[in-house]
Order: C-alpha cells, then structure tokens, then sequence
C-alpha cells in the first residue's frame, strides 16, 4: 500500500493516499503547498505522471502552468495547482506524481508520489452483437 | 531650544520594509524645577509634502522634574529612507510651547532575492 509517514502523538503514523482513477479525456488537478521568502516573482509550477526508478523520473505527461509568488519578507506557505490533461499516452496501470518549481534546473522537487494514478482500461466502442425478441403482447 | 525639555533618544529600528510597521520610542526630558505638561510630536521627511506625522497614541504626560517620560509611537515605512523628526512641547498658561527637536534616519530594506524551500503535492484529483 501506498503512502506517506507522518509524525504524531503516537509517533510516527503511515497514512494511505487513494489511488485517483483516470482514462482519456479527464483532467488531473495536482495541487501543491510550496514555502518561499523575498521577492515576489513568476515561476513556472510544474507536474508530471510518469513512473519513479532507479534512473529517475520517467515522465509520460506533464503540464506547467507560470504562477505569481508575492513577496513575503518572512518564510511563508503557499498553494497553487496545475492541470494534467489525461492522454492515451498513459496506458493501463498505476503511476507515480511529482512537482516541481521551474522547468529545466528545478529551484524545488517535491518527493513523489508512488502509484496514486491509475489509468483505466480503455472502454471499447458502442459495438452490438446480436438481437432478439424477448416478449410479443397487445398492448 | 530646549529651554524646559529635552529630547534625549530616538528609538528606532536602523532599518525597515517598505510597508512595515515601524514602532519607535521617544524619550523626553523635563528640564524644569517642578512637574510640567510635555507632549510629543512626529513627523516624517523623505520627499512628501506635507511631511505625514506618526501616530502617537498617548502624546501627552505630566512628566515629574527632571524625570524622562517614554512615548511610543508607529508609523508605516514608505518606499524610500526616510527621516524622523521628533518634537517636544511644553504646558504652560494654557497653550503648547514648541522647545526641542531630534531626528533619526531609517533605512529602506531591499526585499531579498526570491528563495524557495519546499514543495509538497497535498492534493490529486480528477476534473
């Protein structure tokens, strides 16, 4: 089972994340919580579905979206999203997520997310086989 | 100028960001034989005209003979340096007398370069 470990009054506790289900056409909305402090200034907000290993991320898809961060004079939290499109580039099976802040050299990487996207079976063509009478009354 | 109180210390941070809050002290003085009325006043100089006063809360106070009394004040730091420009004043037959001055500069700090320390996916979800 998937998922993060997170401290508490009883020590470290494991808590599940849900597998989200997705097929062609959908949109996944990746939300983030970031930190920063200085500046205000646009950067680019940037996840990926794809599969973690030992050489890396392995990306299938990917979208970015250039987010406006204030200027904030003490460390301090903020959230912004960005929206995958789903693809039949993803086929049948589970996959991993991450996010990150800038495209090419990242200024920050989230940890991954493993197995959290399921991409479903494709559901086939309205097709019909056959067809038969099933009652005859007057009516 | 000083003929009955004296401004004796500006407190004040050495500098501050634009749109902070700027919290200062000003110490006062009383010169005189017996227990006189002093009030305290402020301005700000960095280019505006009129100069914008800083907000006093309590500015006037029986200050004993030769006692120094604390007033505290605010204001919101503009865009640039500016100057503060403290002033006393004293009670007597009815009016406020105008008797000493003191000023203190505070700087403008430059916000730091953008810095980013963390980031965390909290949600996924399907649209």
């Amino acid at each position: 089972m998937n998922g993060v470990y997170l401290p508490s009054q009883f020590g470290t506790i494991f808590i599940p994340l849900a597998t989200v289900q997705v097929k062609p056409g959908d949109s996944l909305r990746i939300t983030c919580r970031y930190s920063h402090y200085g500046a205000a200034e646009s950067v680019l907000l940037y996840a990926a579905i794809g599969n973690s290993g030992w050489a890396g991320f392995d990306e299938v898809l990917h979208a970015s979206r250039t987010v406006s961060v204030p200027e904030d004079t003490s460390w301090d939290y903020h959230e912004d999203y960005v929206d995958i499109t789903i693809t039949s580039a993803l086929s049948p099976g589970l996959y991993d997520l991450y996010a990150k802040i800038d495209g090419g050299i990242p200024r920050v990487i989230s940890p991954t997310l493993h197995d959290v996207v399921e991409m479903q079976e494709e559901v086939p063509d309205s097709e019909f086989g056959e067809i038969s009478i099933t009652s005859y009354a007057k009516v | 100028m000083a003929q009955y109180t004296d401004i004796v210390q500006i407190i004040a941070p050495a500098e501050a960001v634009y749109g902070g809050r700027v919290d200062i002290t000003v110490r006062i003085k009383n010169l005189y034989s017996s227990a006189i009325g002093i009030m305290v006043g402020g301005a700000l100089e960095y280019g505006v005209s009129p100069w914008p006063g800083i907000n006093f809360p309590d500015d006037i106070e029986n200050v004993d003979a030769g006692a120094t009394h604390s007033f505290s004040g605010w204001f919101t730091m503009p865009n640039k340096r500016v100057t503060i420009h403290a002033y006393s004043y004293y009670y007597a037959g009815g009016s406020w007398y105008f008797d000493d001055e003191m000023t203190k500069t505070v700087d403008l700090v430059t916000a730091p370069e953008s810095e980013f320390g963390s980031i965390e996916i909290i949600s996924y979800a399907r649209r």
